[in-house]
């Protein structure tokens, strides 16, 4: 499995599985287990499930390990200067066909950075192993004219907290910014923005996620005690550049940053550059599903297809 | 009228969930981090069955902090907002007060779901939050989702205000509440008893009205 070997360059350490804790409670999934694909579900000994929590700390995908970066900066490093480590992204597609799975699955490897394509049919879902941006996927999908929705990303069954979002809900800035678990010291950062004001924006994570005065309740830029420093605390994401029509697209990669640590606090965006004023705008960081977590295709509360949903899909107050 | 009646006694919904389970914790352990993390990357060295065996040995996190609190805001693309605030002592019961404006009078579907990304609407929230993968009930209910809260009831001016008093809804550990999202519906919930074909899922308690996400407060 020459594919396998490439989502998991793992050094193999022999331990015996009595001596490592019992991982097998951690994930109560209320999903019925979706059929499992098997480039991502090796069943081999690589990857037993007794052993998992300690391979994964040694998992790292190869173009991680290129990385020729000081561990001592914390900004993000965008996609310009480093390839992205590759992590695998889930979407559901509307595909109801064969025919229509190749179509898809041809699309997709012809996307740049795309490295393998598994598709399930029975569940209309597409899992792609790449160091591609969700944006580019989705404008790849897009192309196919069918409906596709992302619904997870991470490194299957690797981390408890594997994947984060923080959604811009307006009224003027409208933007998601997602987080993806990579190994156990790195972690990327996808970010696209609509309705700023054109020029540089300072950006970070701050300790708090509360919005109750906006961004002016967030408190100060996250900064672990026992990482970074007080220069340069572990948050702080540098600046976005928007071009003119108001638009911004960060794709990129933080070192020393988990996923876990950032959930519950905020993803603010400056006016300026300088981030000691309250902020322009501001998100909480929430969970969002890792790879096969969540194969919800029909909202029960309403009968809301997944084809049909958006992030404004409320129904209207009638007072 | 019975909207009226119920929108009459409406404004304080004072909800007490299962009775407060006491832990003692022997004594504080160190913490892998300041403050609380939600779930931390670090492992414990010990077994993870930890949700399951809490209630017979003291858990495994201890949080330094004597008090946890979280703050939700709700907005959705009505007039129907909120604030909600939570607060947790120690590892006992986690108190929610919320108050919704904006609704129609009478109850409303209060939950929590699984996670709290709204980017793709009620998909991306997933299900009610159920660690324990039971099925829809009551809040005073043994066979209940932890995300199930019940109603809240708005009154004649379309305000709700509600202190829910909860043991399944902690702010830190593994079941930790924070970052998913607080859910207000159009309908009622009948609680799992309704005898409709969504009724132990969902309640049947309509679309969303609004929604929010955890975030970490200071205390």
């Amino acid at each position: 499995m020459p594919f396998l070997r490439s989502v998991t360059n793992t050094t193999r350490v022999a331990i015996p599985a009595s001596a490592l804790p019992d991982f097998s409670a951690l994930s109560p999934s209320p999903n019925p287990k979706p059929q499992k694909l098997s480039f991502l579900y090796p069943s081999t000994s690589l990857l037993s499930s007794s052993a998992s929590g300690l391979v994964k700390n040694l998992t790292q995908p190869p173009s991680a390990l290129n990385m020729e970066t000081p561990t001592s900066n914390h900004r993000p490093i965008s996609q310009d200067n480093v390839t992205l480590p590759e992590i695998v992204t889930e979407f559901m597609v509307d595909m109801k066909c064969e025919g229509c799975v190749n179509s898809v699955k041809n699309k997709l490897q012809s996307v740049n950075g795309v490295k393998n394509v598994e598709v399930d049919l029975a569940n209309q879902v597409v899992r792609i192993l790449g160091s591609s941006p969700v944006k580019t996927m989705n404008e790849a999908l897009e192309l196919t004219g069918r409906n596709a929705r992302l619904i997870g990303q991470g490194i299957p069954e690797d981390f408890l907290v594997s994947a984060a979002v923080a959604e811009f809900k307006g009224p003027d800035i409208f933007g998601v910014v997602r987080f993806a678990q990579v190994n156990m010291d790195l972690a990327r950062i996808e970010a696209n923005f609509t309705g700023f004001s054109p020029g540089i924006h300072g950006w970070s994570i701050n300790e708090f996620g509360d919005l109750t005065e906006g961004a002016a309740s967030t408190g100060k830029v996250f900064n672990p005690t026992n990482l970074g420093t007080e220069i340069e605390p572990l948050g702080d994401l540098g600046t976005l550049n928007v071009d003119e029509k108001g638009d911004a697209f960060f794709s990129g990669t933080i070192q020393k940053l988990r996923v876990a640590d950032l959930i519950g606090r905020a993803l603010v965006v400056y006016e300026t550059e300088d981030k000691s004023d309250k902020g322009l705008t501001a998100a909480v960081i929430a969970r969002s599903a890792g790879v096969g977590e969540n194969y919800k295709k029909i909202c029960t509360c309403d009968g809301t297809t997944i084809w049909e949903s958006s992030n404004n899909d409320f129904v209207a107050g009638k007072l | 009228m019975q909207a009226a009646a119920i929108a009459a006694m409406a404004a304080h919904a004072i909800l007490a969930a299962n009775p407060p389970i006491l832990h003692l914790p022997l004594s504080p352990l160190p913490l892998n981090h300041s403050s609380f993390h939600g779930i931390s990357l670090s492992l414990p060295r010990q077994s993870f069955s930890l949700s399951l065996a809490a209630k017979k040995e003291p858990p495994l996190f201890v949080v330094a902090a004597a008090t946890k609190k979280a703050v939700a805001v709700l907005k959705g693309t009505s007039n129907v907002e909120g604030v909600v605030t939570l607060t947790q002592e120690a590892d006992g019961p986690t108190t929610v007060n919320a108050r919704i404006t904006g609704l129609t009078p009478g109850p409303h579907g209060f939950h929590l779901h699984q996670y709290g990304d709204t980017t793709n609407g009620c998909m991306s929230t997933g299900a009610h939050f159920n660690p324990n993968n039971l099925k829809h009930g009551a809040p005073e209910d043994e066979i209940r989702h932890a995300g199930d809260l019940g109603n809240i009831v708005a009154n004649a001016e379309g305000v709700a205000e509600a202190i829910i008093v909860d043991s399944q809804i902690p702010l830190s550990g593994p079941n930790a509440v924070i970052g998913r999202a607080l859910v207000v519906h159009e309908l009622e919930d009948d609680l799992g008893k309704g005898g409709h074909e969504l009724s132990s899922t969902t309640g049947n308690a309509g679309g969303r009205l609004a929604c929010g996400v955890v975030g970490l407060t200071p205390v």
